[in-house]
Formats: structure tokens, sequence, C-alpha cells
């Protein structure tokens, strides 16, 4: 990194640093001396659950805690430190990201600019900044995800499989990245020991850059995967965050019995809450609660998410951050239940998949947003007209669910229509049957 | 401990019960007044305990009461019986809230004193069961309502709990709740149009997917 540069990311997450320092003080504050709380309710569920971890109990002794007990692990400091404590270790993790951002566009070469905008994207997000000040522990997650994408730029995949494992044991939804990533673990493309070659961004008014002369024509599709499914690469991966996902799971039954994997792992397999939030089947599930749903219900549920997430793995494995951004935008829509808090999973993201974009902020990146934002907070109106005035609107609630997907899908067909799809990899000379070199 | 002394007989005379603010979450506020007869000796002081037996539709978020407890909204609060948040009211149990609160003032012997008190109490809606109102309607009835009182006696503090008579004249309690719920004639039209809109977006992230990505 240059001189300029260092000062300016470092001032950018200094800043950012100071700023949620303040936010979290202010937080103590607003606790302190208000009815209305700071601090998200959740926070107080992790630190009871740390409390009891810290004396020896179980932390699902505390009702709605469905996490891992690493979580509450993390947090036994609350007891004894300071109750802040966890919410600065979520804000690092958020600076974290931040930093993890810069690393991977500058690992592709994109210009100084564009990686600093892009960091602001992720750190001045209003969003970002409140999750973690607030005590919600999305940011580790996030910070992981990218560690994991770091790992996989630079070959060292055992590393990112065992992260991965330890990111699907905390928070089952990166499951959905396994496909795409086997996709990419391609031994023409990924080599164990080796460090691959990664495809540099290059700006629309520049000349192309000399790239080796193996650059990928072909595209990947499932086919060309499903032969080569059973390389070195692929097994050590799959093995080693299996292994690590079970060796977790293990631990913590044999710690906690049934608790742990009724609370932290089959809740979220099974979740379907009745009480309205923004998936369009919210009142689907209130209008059928206590009756078993059929067979035929259950499968056409399952269909568009499994759909979606089957073709967008097909037609952009190649370019992983695009592929797990997409995912994860999909994967929220069409969700049984949808928080705000999930959507800081495809926000970090975002930042990686920008570079590459042909969209002008004016004004189609802005309609973008204005579609986005526009149908949260018209949900959000009838949301509070339902819960907070009384008033049953639960038809118009839902209508406004149905329209948030909509405005979801429209975005992310805005997106794959502008973005220019890079595959993250170049190939690299291969090894033969017998161990012997060659190109393809 | 039951009053030693027979002529202790407190009466209520008021209790005015109103639910207030909007929507799902609300106060349940009662305004208790209680008639103080001339004691032999002075009453120290005394706490009130009253039990609020919920209905089956709303429930009392124990985090909330307890961090009110800390910032002294209550002497004492306790939450029995259901107290998951999160279920609707046909999958979950009635629950209690125990109170104990304060009077401000200390009572002397040898005049007719009167308490007062006003207790507000937060509490939640639950998912209703579906209604073609499109409103769930739920009723509060009477709490329980003890008194607690030490007095001094020679050398001693005694305490007596005490079950006010009433003056039903004087009780307004009639407190009823209008839940919205979902209305069952819905069922139809939203399964065909929720599974038809995520059909519908599933056709435009495909046709996206499958038109648009080029690879640069």
């Amino acid at each position: 990194m240059t001189a300029r540069a260092i000062m300016n990311l470092r001032s950018i997450l200094i800043a950012s640093a100071v700023f949620r320092l303040v936010l979290i003080l202010y937080g103590e504050w607003q606790d302190a001396h208000m009815e209305v709380r700071y601090t998200d309710v959740d926070y107080l569920v992790f630190s009871d659950a740390a409390s009891l971890m810290a004396s020896g109990s179980s932390p699902y002794k505390r009702t709605t805690y469905r996490y891992s007990p690493l979580l509450a692990f993390l947090l036994i400091p609350n007891s004894f430190l300071h109750r802040a404590w966890g919410k600065f270790i979520f804000s690092a993790s958020d600076l974290l990201v931040g930093y993890f951002i810069y690393k991977i566009l500058k690992q592709r070469k994109v210009a100084e600019d564009l990686c600093l905008y892009s960091v602001m994207v992720w750190l001045l997000n209003p969003f970002t900044f409140t999750i973690g000040t607030r005590g919600n522990c999305e940011p580790i997650v996030c910070a992981m995800i990218l560690w994991i994408l770091i790992c996989l730029m630079n070959g060292k995949i055992i590393q990112a499989a065992v992260w991965y494992g330890l990111v699907v044991h905390f928070r089952i939804y990166p499951i959905i990245y396994a496909l795409p990533i086997i996709v990419v673990l391609d031994p023409r493309y990924v080599q164990l020991g080796k460090k691959p070659l990664l495809v540099n961004w290059k700006s629309n008014t520049q000349k192309p850059s000399s790239q080796s002369s193996e650059e990928a024509s072909t595209r990947y599709n499932l086919w060309t995967a499903a032969k080569s499914m059973f390389s070195r690469e692929r097994i050590l991966f799959g093995l080693v965050s299996g292994g690590i996902f079970f060796l977790c799971t293990g631990l913590f039954f044999h710690l906690y019995k049934w608790e742990f994997l009724n609370e932290a792992l089959l809740y979220h397999l099974t979740r379907a809450d009745p009480r309205h939030n923004f998936s369009i089947y919210f009142y689907h599930i209130y209008l059928h609660y206590g009756h078993q749903l059929s067979l035929v219900e259950k499968l056409i549920s399952f269909l568009p998410q499994s759909m979606v997430q089957l073709v967008l793995i097909s037609s952009f494995a190649q370019d992983l951050p695009f592929c797990f951004f997409l995912q994860t935008v999909a994967f929220v829509a069409f969700n049984k239940v949808i928080t705000a808090q999930y959507f800081v999973w495809f926000f970090c993201l975002l930042p990686l998949i920008l570079p590459w974009s042909d969209m002008k902020l004016r004004w189609e990146g802005l309609s973008c947003v204005g579609l986005w934002m526009g149908a949260q907070l018209h949900w959000l109106l009838w949301g509070y007209l339902l819960e907070f005035r009384g008033q049953n609107v639960f038809l118009q609630l839902w209508m406004a669910s149905l329209v948030f997907l909509l405005a979801n899908a429209a975005v992310m067909a805005v997106f794959i229509r502008r973005q220019g799809c890079s595959p993250i990899f170049l190939q690299m000379k291969v090894r033969d049957a017998k161990g012997g070199v060659k190109s393809e | 401990m039951l009053p030693g002394d027979p002529n202790l007989q407190l009466t209520l005379s008021g209790l005015e019960r109103r639910l207030i603010g909007e929507g799902s979450h609300r106060h349940l506020s009662s305004t208790i007044q209680i008639q103080v007869p001339p004691q032999s000796f002075p009453l120290q002081s005394c706490k009130l305990v009253m039990i609020e037996r919920l209905p089956s539709g709303v429930f009392a978020d124990p985090f909330e009461l307890d961090h009110l407890f800390h910032h002294g909204a209550y002497a004492g609060i306790g939450v029995f019986g259901d107290t998951n948040l999160e279920l609707p009211s046909v999958s979950s149990n009635r629950s209690a809230v125990e109170i104990h609160m304060n009077f401000e003032h200390n009572i002397s012997s040898g005049a007719m004193s009167e308490l007062g008190i006003r207790i507000d109490l937060p509490l939640h809606a639950r998912y209703a069961p579906l209604h073609e109102s499109g409103y769930s309607e739920v009723a509060f009835g009477m709490p329980d309502l003890l008194v607690n009182c030490s007095m001094e006696g020679g050398s001693e503090m005694r305490s007596c709990l005490i079950v006010p008579s009433h003056d039903s004249n004087r009780l307004r309690t009639d407190v009823v709740w209008k839940i919205p719920c979902g209305i069952m004639s819905h069922t139809n039209v939203v399964s065909v149009v929720t599974f038809a809109t995520a059909f519908v977006s599933t056709l435009v992230i495909v046709f996206a997917s499958v038109l648009y990505p080029k690879p640069r």
C-alpha cells in the first residue's frame, strides 16, 4: 500500500471506530436513563446466556437463546469486565469487515479510490454501524465469510475449510455457499499448496491488462464441475469443513444435550413464525397455524428458494463474491421469516461487487436503492398501523411483503444485467492423471 | 400474618382500570384507593400486593418488568405461568403477574385515612385466533389485592395482610382489549397469491440469470 492509501484507509477506519465508540457510550447512557433502550433485546439474551455459562450452567436456560454456545462464551467478559464488552467485539468485527473488503479488492488490483468508496459503502451504512453498536452479532459472521474468501483467494484451502465449518456451525445460512465453493475449487483454477491466479479488475477506460494466455474463456457450469467433482481440493475442503462442523456440534451436544440441538440448530431449520415480518409467507403461516401443512404446500414453499439458488450457482459460481451476494439476497428474500438483521448478510458482500458493476449511481443505482428502501418503508408503514395503532391491516401488510419480494427480485435482475461477471480465478497448469503437469 | 385487631378492616373505596395506548403494546393502569379506619396503633408503612391474572391473549414480558423494577417502578415484581413471548394465544397458556407497590404516606392513628396508588403494567398482545370480524376481544377480570402493613404495637413491629372488602358501586373494572386478528376467509386467496408471487419472482431471477450474465 502507498502512504497516501494507508492514511486514507486508516483515517476511514479510525473515524469509523471513534463513531462506533461514541454510539456504544450513548447506548449505555440511553439504556440507563430512558425507558426505551438503545440496546437490542437480543444482546440482553446473549448477555444472560453468557452469565449462565460463566456460572457453569447451560446458556439455553435463558429463554430465546438460539445461538451457538460459542457466542455466549465470547460474551463471558460481559459478566466480570463490562456489560458492553460484546458490543465492542461486534463493532470491532464490523471494522474488520471494512478492512477485509479493502484487502479483497486490493488483491484484485481494484483502483484505490474505488476500494475506499467500497469500504465506505459498508462502514458508513447507518444500518451497519447501528447493528454492531446495538449488540447484534451478525458482523462476526460477515467477518468470517470475508475471511473465507480471502483464504480461498490465497489458496489456503484448509484454513478456508476450518472457518467455513465454524461459520456454518455459528449461523446455518452460510451452508448455501457450499456448492459454489466446491464448484470454484476446480483443480484447473485452485490447487493445493499453490496460490491461485486471480482475475484482476479492469476499469472501462483501461486497456485489457496482460493476462496469462490461459485466461479462462470457457464458462463453468454444473456439468463441468460434476465431471471433475472428486478432486483432492474439493474432497479436502468438504472433509475438513464437515469435520469442524460435526466436531462443534458433537462437542456442544455432549455438553448441553438436546437443548443445544433444538435451540441452536433445529429451531432455525424448522422456524415458521406466524407473527408479521417481511416474508411473504407470514400471513399464510398465521392462517394455517395449528394445522398441518400438506406435503404439496411444503414443497411449493421450498421450490422457489431451491430453484433460485441452483440457477444462481449454475450461472455465477465462477464469480464467487457476486454469486455469494445474489445467493444471500435471494435466500433472505425467499425465506419463511425475514427480519431486518438478515440484510447485513448481503450488505457486507455488496462492496465486493460494485467495482465490477456498470450501474451508474445516477440514476439506476439510486432507483434500485429507492425501490428497495421504498418497498421496505411501505411494509413498515402497514406494520406500524397493525402493531402500534391496532388496526386490522393484515391483508395490506401481506401485500406489502409481496411488493418487497418483487422489489428484491427486480433489484437482483438489475444487478445481474449490469454486472460484468468476472471469474475470480485464472486457469493454472493442471496435474495429469500420473501427477505430471500439463497445460489445458 | 392475620391482623390481631378485629377493627382493622380496610375497604377498597375505588378501583379504576384503563388500558392506555394503542396497538399490540399497552399499559394496564389500575388506580386503587383504600380506606383505612382509625387504628389503635399507627401504621408505619403499607405495601400493596396486586395479583393480576392475565387473560389468554396477552402477556407480560418478564425482562421488561425486570428493567422497570431496576428503574424503581415497582417495589417487587414477578411473572408466573407461560412466559413464552413468541407463541400465538392458541398455543400458549395463561400467566399471572404479582406486583408489590409501596403506599407513599404513613398513616397515623386516630383518624380515617385513605391510601391511593396507581399501578401501570405494560402488556403485549399475542397473535389472536382467527375471527371473521377481524378482531378478538380480551377481557380483564378483577385483580386480587392484598395490603401488607407494618405497625408499632408496644415495642414490636408487626405486619398484617388484609384483603380489602369492596364497594362494587365504586369500582370501574371493565377493561376489554380488541386485538386485530387474521380472517379465515382470506386463507385461499392468500395461499394462491403468495405462491404465485414467489413463482413470478423466481422466473424474474431465472430469466435474468440465463439471459444477461456476460463474462468479462
